[in-house]
């Protein structure tokens, strides 16, 4: 694969720029088309959210949070990617869904990390999730309640308590067996800060930039490559 | 309780509801088209991209069915258009039912008991709108100011721009597992057998390139079942 020999501009002009196009103009719609159930209930019901309550939740929301709404983008931001980022944070579901379809899209294409190629093959991994995704939810939608009751109770059980955790195990093996040395560094971190009871958003900062810092001291000294 | 179900079940939820999760199926459509009229410029075959598509595709199918179970959990208590709403977008499950129980705690009563009225249950629908906004208004404004922080991390140095990368996705999984070791029970069963036999099969499909897309999903379906059994 001729990897880098890349024309800038024409990057810049059918990627970069209609990816921020498209990617604002669809999260402020989203953001206005987060509240027509209101106007529903307002119009049809007649009910309005008072407001001084609706003020109070809504402190009580930002203060639990608030804080993820800037950390998780900067700490998603150097793997998925800007098409992703945007993707990843109308969609949801990021680490247990956008991050590993990325990482595996790429993985099996066999692109180079923090190439552009690879930025455009995890973007279509990504995008191949939210299609899966929004099938699920759909079907969950119409005709859930039905079709969960043909799920085994211990079945059902196991994949609601047991698909995340073992999923970021999987996703750890893998990313370790590029990077063994760092491997031990992200579980000491955010295990040590978890243990001192250290808030969950700088927990999640610690965890990500400390290892970014610990791979750039073992870069510089040789130690990976 | 029942009553407010009956309105949050509505046709008019329903169609209210629908606008949001069409836009997510806008968005990655535009971005599909735009990956193919970007791929030549990066020297990507259209191979690859249906490659990279399908990858995405099948290693969704485990998770997509933990998300649809733990969403008929979760229609029980907001009704289906909502919930469907709700987790085609921004914050998953818990997240949605948290903003959901503070917007009755606002109201000062019990989520879904004693006393939750339509009101109360407006002030909830309000809460996880305004919640996930919070998400949807910075990326939609600031995401691509990122770029130039990562392009002046990154240094120009392309090796580095790739070790930077791996080094944040073990940071990030890194985090995500250490809240499951605290104490050894199912999670971490799944976790730790999850990672093993993540590893063994990448090392067997070192040869066969055509099964590497199946990993992930087999390695979180091993990882599950022998929690189950623990």
């Amino acid at each position: 694969m001729a990897n880098e020999q890349i024309n800038e501009q024409k990057y810049n002009e059918v990627w970069m720029k209609p990816v921020i196009r498209i990617g604002m103009i669809t999260m402020l719609i989203a953001c206005l088309l987060s509240f027509p159930p209101l106007i529903y209930l307002y119009v049809v019901h007649g009910v309005l959210p008072p407001f001084a309550q609706s003020m109070t939740a809504w402190v009580l929301v930002a203060s639990v949070f608030g804080a993820f709404y800037i950390v998780e983008p900067i700490s998603y931001y150097p793997i998925l990617g800007l098409a992703g980022t945007y993707i990843s944070f109308l969609s949801g579901n990021i680490s247990n869904l956008r991050l590993p379809c990325s990482a595996m899209a790429q993985e099996v294409v066999g692109v180079q990390e923090g190439t552009k190629q690879a930025e455009i093959i995890g973007t279509m991994g990504i995008v191949g999730s939210v299609i899966v995704n929004l099938i699920g939810v759909t079907l969950a939608a119409f005709v859930g309640t039905w079709l969960l009751g043909l799920f085994p109770k211990f079945v059902a059980d196991a994949f609601r308590q047991y698909t995340a955790p073992a999923i970021f195990g999987a996703v750890f093996g893998q990313f370790s067996m590029r990077q063994p040395k760092l491997a031990p560094f992200a579980l000491a971190i955010p295990l040590g800060l978890l243990y001192i009871k250290a808030p969950i958003w700088l927990v999640i900062l610690a965890a990500v930039f400390g290892t970014i810092a610990i791979a750039r001291v073992f870069y510089k000294m040789k130690l990976i490559h | 309780m029942d009553e407010i179900l009956k309105v949050a079940n509505s046709m008019g939820a329903w169609l209210t509801a629908a606008p949001i999760v069409i836009i997510t199926l806008v968005q990655v459509l535009l971005y599909y088209r735009q990956i193919y009229e970007a791929a030549d410029a990066v020297n990507l075959k259209p191979e690859q991209l249906k490659q990279a598509f399908r990858t995405g595709m099948v290693t969704s199918i485990g998770p997509v069915i933990a998300i649809f179970i733990i969403m008929v959990g979760l229609m029980s208590v907001i009704g289906a258009p909502m919930a469907w709403m709700r987790l085609a977008v921004i914050g998953a499950a818990p997240t949605e039912l948290t903003a959901a129980t503070l917007g009755a705690d606002a109201m000062g009563v019990k989520f879904g008991g004693e006393g939750y009225d339509i009101t109360a249950m407006a002030v909830s629908w309000w809460t996880m709108a305004i919640n996930g906004v919070g998400w949807l208004l910075l990326v939609g404004l600031f995401a691509h100011k990122l770029e130039v922080l990562r392009d002046k991390a990154g240094g120009g140095d392309i090796k580095w721009l790739g070790i930077l990368s791996s080094a944040a996705m073990i940071g990030v999984f890194g985090y995500l597992n250490s809240r499951n070791m605290t104490e050894v029970s199912g999670p971490l069963i799944a976790a730790v057998t999850g990672a093993v036999s993540m590893v063994i099969l990448l090392i067997l499909v070192k040869n066969r390139p055509q099964f590497k897309e199946y990993t992930l999903g087999a390695a979180m379906l091993i990882g599950m079942f022998a929690a189950m059994f623990f």
